[in-house]
């Protein structure tokens, strides 16, 4: 299994030194999906949520203030930018570091409110992304031991080893951490509980490519095929 | 009921690091019987443990050699044609770098020199997007944690 086998056609590469960037009709579309909703995101306005209050005719309204708001709009941006070099980098250790930037921000874009139960959702949130920066980077140590290379254009000609096989598992306990997917979508789905829509869907889906992103790497060093 | 229960308790926040911790535990353990296998060519060399720190050199374990624009350093690339002057500025050092260096015997694992610190940009020339990477890390860390302070989101007895 080779890399046009998973990603389609290889339109080009971004060479950067080591860090060589690729780009196939698969990555491409994906990272341009994020950088399209990155700017969607940046243009619009929060949502209101208004709750109706207990004893009273009175209406509770959440409204974002302007602080909070240009604060997770930035964050949100750099999500998503994040999100979009995620998709198309060629470099394993450069993954990495693009999931754990994502991890923080969307740990940043949640802590900007003013909600306990969020808050104290986003803290456990926190705990498990920086729990997962072992296997993280842990993985992708393994698998540099191993091959002697990062470069997914590199290793995807390496056959696999269980040592590569162990620290793929590793990247991915890893991914699974920081982007929060089931088992550990509890603190996640916990962290939404609050006002500002478009932004908490960044999260959402920032969490969603890159863990597709994250099986088509797991392929690409694995070759179960 | 047993498997409810255990889906209860996977939706209570305060629960997940745990059951993190001990998925990530069991995966650690079946790393004691995973067959280990090194390659010997590697792109990213050191130098062997404790060499440089015999030789009282400050950098270690990172000294490089070769000089800033005129000798290239000991340096092996992924792919050499995207990185054609490779090692030429690896052995660049900023004026606090100097500074530190001169002071300390063990300026190469401090914390002041990696990552992100004032070491970090010579280490990899052709890794250079990676560096950029962890400085941003750093930065939205930092502005994070100055926001969350500047606006006390953690005052909890207002909102109450």
């Amino acid at each position: 299994m080779d890399l046009t086998t998973l990603g389609g056609q290889l339109l080009g590469i971004i060479p950067l030194g080591d860090i060589v960037l690729y780009v196939t009709t698969f990555n491409l579309f994906m990272s341009v999906a994020a950088l399209v909703f990155t700017v969607l995101i940046a243009m619009s306005r929060t949502e209101k949520q208004v709750e109706a209050q207990f004893g009273t005719l009175n209406d509770r309204e959440k409204k974002v203030s302007k602080d909070e708001f240009k604060i997770r709009r930035f964050l949100s941006i750099i999500c998503g930018i994040a999100t979009a070099g995620a998709m198309i980098t060629g470099d394993l250790f450069n993954f990495t570091l693009f999931v754990t930037l994502i991890g923080i921000v969307n740990i940043g874009i949640v802590s900007a409110v003013k909600e306990v139960d969020v808050l104290d959702s986003a803290f456990q949130y926190g705990i498990i992304a920086m729990l997962a920066t072992l296997p993280l980077f842990g993985g992708a140590a393994l698998i540099l031991g191993t091959t002697g290379t990062l470069s997914m254009l590199e290793i995807v000609n390496i056959p696999t080893t269980a040592m590569m096989l162990f620290g793929s598992i590793l990247l991915f306990i890893g991914v699974a951490g920081e982007s929060g997917v089931a088992p550990f979508f509890a603190t996640k789905a916990e962290m939404f509980r609050t006002a500002g829509s478009p932004f908490l869907v960044i999260i959402h889906l920032s969490s969603l490519l890159v863990i597709v992103r994250a099986i088509e790497i797991l392929l690409i060093i694995n070759k179960p095929f | 009921m047993r498997l409810g229960r255990l889906w209860n308790s996977l939706a209570t926040p305060k629960n997940i690091p745990k059951v993190f911790s001990v998925i990530l535990a069991i995966a650690l353990m079946a790393g004691f019987v995973v067959p280990l296998t090194y390659d010997v060519n590697q792109l990213y060399l050191k130098p062997a443990p404790q060499a440089q720190v015999d030789d009282k050199d400050p950098f270690a374990p990172y000294n490089r050699g070769g000089s800033v624009l005129e000798e290239p350093a000991t340096y092996i690339s992924q792919y050499p044609q995207f990185a054609e002057k490779a090692g030429f500025i690896t052995s660049y050092l900023s004026p606090i770098a100097i500074g530190v260096s001169q002071t300390t015997l063990y300026f190469g694992t401090s914390i002041l020199s990696s990552p992100g610190g004032v070491i970090d940009e010579i280490l990899y020339y052709s890794r250079g997007f990676d560096t950029i990477l962890e400085s941003s890390i750093m930065l939205m860390a930092t502005i994070i944690a100055s926001w969350v302070a500047l606006h006390f989101t953690m005052r909890r007895k207002e909102e109450e």
